[in-house]
């Protein structure tokens, strides 16, 4: 009810110029879940980044201040060496027994491992310590290995020192502790993700119950109501929501209540016309000729008034779901030949095929009755030409479950598009001009409708099933063999 | 069946007029009443052979004068009831009625209903004078019905449906052959008609109506009368 203009205007904003760009709007589930995801992938991604520079700052500033303290006492013993021993470096730098060291004295460059020589050291460090004179620290990588640069200058003797201590002991915990992170921001983000499903599933539970509330009371159970509930948010939902369901409620009980009431009140006149045009038709010749005539039409209006106003009773019945059937079982070959009997077409042909003489329905007889007297008026007012009544199981079903009951004309036939219209309540109006004729009220095939979905049956119409031209009416039936 | 008297209840003035109308055109003798309590006055001062109650009446309802009437006569009445699938018909048929017809009704369809009243009302010649189920005896042609000797009070409608059960001993009747022998009715007769008019014959030839000796329900198929 409340959903019918959504689909309307989606369509028409898909039929729009921005029709490219047009996003299919995320389901409340879908955003709650994304919301989550994010959060959590954003939460867990902050705090692996913050322990990753934590860890590594810690533990590169241990390394880097042990490393500089290193450096700088072996600086200064190269320094009171090299003032002694000024022309053999390697010698001094032997005796040092320092890890990977390099020597800057009066413009050569000394050290005892080839991988480690002056051009592996960045400009920047080389100025910083040569120029600026200022001790200095870099990480740098060496064919793949992480290492220390270390920078010092010595001013006594003109000279610098540097030195390159592994780090890569660093980088593999590092790694370690990387992975480890990665891990558990994954995990995280996995838990965020049920964590949320759980929440979607939990926010939309109270709309999944007003959704099912929403198909009963559309479904007819008019008095479904949402179950009380604690939760201020969602009282709101279920009180406003309740009050329409009441309100519905009474206004369709109104209705019901109006045209039973009216169909109802129009009983009494119509008996007393019924009565009264019946003495006089006991008296037509003794009238004038014109009186006759006047007379003929009024018996013929009083017989449709009178079956209007049964038709409309009954309907009203359906509306106020106060259809009590009185259940029998009936041999159906039997009930259809008892029924065409007791229609306005008593001489139709009949078909019964000789299994349907021993099929049972189980059913209200006089309604089931009223269901083949309709589709006879029907198949009389609107098609033409000899009717057929025919009986049998589809498809020589086997063992058989159900029966059809076929009422067929040589009539124009019903168009494919008015096939679910014609069962309508008064369709006759909408579809005007092309059936013609002024017979039948328009309830008697939404009456056949209603009772045979009564019985568990469906009834539908579709074409001779002969080939022929003209329409084919078929009620389906539960049936079983006796 | 000239002479035949008939009382139409009906608070409507102008429906009781054109079924007085029609009815006469039967060549019935129609006596009108527009309450209850006027119908049950009349019906003592002038008995009539067939009683036409409308069920909604101003005052006593159509179901406490079918009770009044009942205490004092046999008569056959047929109700008319707003409609056919709701309790009202069943009431009514416990309440005494023999028939019922549903508003709007063709006059046609009334007087065909009385005719088979009528003619029910005047038991069938049967092959035995008297017919003996324990302690139940029946005497067709003087209408009597004797339990344990004592005449039992019958409707003409529970005589027809027990000399019919009797005609044949131990048979079972379906109930679309006891609404087409006793009521007339074709295919689509109101099986209730007989299920309450079992229960009605129940509660005078049973000693107990609860678990029925003579009047026996064969499930599914209909009903036996035995000794």
């Amino acid at each position: 009810m409340i959903e019918s203009p959504a689909p309307k205007a989606r369509s028409m904003r898909s039929d729009g110029p921005s029709r490219r760009w047009h996003i299919r709007p995320m389901g409340l589930r879908s955003r709650i879940l994304l919301t989550f995801g994010l959060g959590s992938l954003a939460l867990s991604l902050f705090l692996a980044l913050a322990t990753f520079n934590f860890t590594r700052s810690n533990l590169v500033d241990e390394r880097t201040g042990s490393a500089i303290d290193q450096t700088y006492a072996n600086a200064s013993r190269l320094a009171v060496d090299l003032q002694s021993n000024p022309t053999n470096i390697q010698t001094v730098l032997e005796r040092l027994g320092a890890d990977r060291p390099l020597v800057y004295f009066r413009g050569t460059w000394t050290g005892n491992d080839a991988r480690f020589s002056s051009s592996v050291i960045p400009p920047s460090l080389l100025n910083a310590v040569l120029q600026n004179r200022q001790p200095t620290t870099m990480r740098i990588e060496v064919d793949n290995e992480l290492v220390l640069a270390v920078g010092v200058p010595i001013d006594s003797v003109d000279a610098a020192y540097f030195e390159f201590p592994s780090v890569d002991d660093v980088r593999s915990t590092l790694n370690s502790v990387n992975l480890a992170l990665i891990l558990a921001a994954g995990i995280t983000t996995l838990l965020g993700i049920v964590l949320g499903a759980i929440a979607a599933s939990r926010a939309v539970r109270p709309l999944t119950a007003a959704s099912q509330a929403a198909q009963a009371i559309a479904g007819g159970r008019l008095d479904t109501r949402l179950a009380e509930t604690e939760d201020p948010d969602l009282a709101v939902l279920t009180s406003s929501f309740n009050d329409m369901a009441s309100a519905l409620q009474l206004r369709v009980e109104r209705d019901t209540r109006f045209t039973s009431d009216v169909s109802h009140e129009l009983r009494s006149p119509l008996m007393t016309l019924a009565a009264s045009v019946e003495v006089m038709q006991a008296r037509r010749d003794e009238m004038p000729e014109r009186a006759q005539v006047a007379l003929d039409l009024l018996v013929a209006d009083v017989a449709r008034f009178q079956g209007l106003v049964e038709d409309l009773l009954e309907i009203s019945r359906f509306d106020a779901g106060g259809i009590r059937l009185n259940v029998d079982e009936l041999l159906v070959g039997e009930f259809v030949r008892q029924a065409v009997a007791i229609s306005s077409a008593p001489d139709t042909r009949i078909l019964v095929a000789e299994i349907a003489e021993e099929m049972m329905i189980k059913g209200d007889r006089r309604r089931l009755a009223r269901v083949v007297a309709n589709l006879i008026d029907n198949g009389r007012a609107y098609g033409g030409g000899e009717l057929e009544v025919s009986v049998f199981v589809p498809d020589d079903e086997d063992p058989p479950s159900q029966i059809w009951i076929t009422v067929e004309d040589h009539g124009p036939g019903v168009p494919q598009d008015e096939r679910d219209l014609i069962f309508e309540r008064f369709a006759r109006g909408s579809i005007a001009g092309r059936r013609s004729g002024s017979e039948g009220a328009g309830l008697g095939l939404a009456l056949v409708d209603e009772h045979i979905k009564l019985h568990r049956g469906r009834v539908w119409v579709e074409d001779r099933l002969d080939g022929q031209d003209g329409a084919c009416f078929i009620i389906e039936l539960p049936a079983e063999r006796v | 069946m000239v002479g035949t008297r008939i009382l139409a209840v009906e608070d409507d003035e102008r429906i009781r007029a054109a079924v007085k109308l029609a009815l006469e055109d039967e060549g019935w003798t129609v006596d009108e009443a527009a309450s209850g309590e006027e119908a049950a006055i009349l019906f003592l001062r002038q008995p009539a052979d067939v009683v036409l109650i409308d069920i909604m009446l101003p005052g006593i309802d159509g179901f406490e004068l079918c009770r009044t009437i009942r205490r004092s006569s046999d008569v056959p009445i047929v109700m008319v009831t707003a409609r056919a699938d709701t309790h009202d018909v069943v009431a009514g048929l416990e309440a005494g009625a023999d028939d019922y017809l549903t508003k709007p009704f063709a006059p046609k369809e009334l007087s065909a209903r009385i005719r088979a009243l009528l003619r029910r009302a005047r038991p069938a010649h049967p092959a035995h004078p008297k017919l003996i189920f324990g302690d139940l005896e029946i005497i067709p042609d003087e209408g009597k019905v004797l339990r344990s000797g004592t005449e039992l009070h019958l409707t003409k409608t529970e005589f027809r449906l027990l000399c019919e059960l009797a005609q044949n001993p131990g048979r079972v009747f379906s109930r679309e052959h006891l609404l087409d022998h006793v009521w007339g009715y074709g295919y689509f007769g109101d099986g209730r008609l007989v299920d309450v008019h079992i229960r009605r014959l129940r509660t005078k030839v049973e000693s107990d109506s609860a678990n029925p000796r003579h009047v026996v329900t064969v499930r599914g198929l209909g009903y036996r009368l035995q000794a």
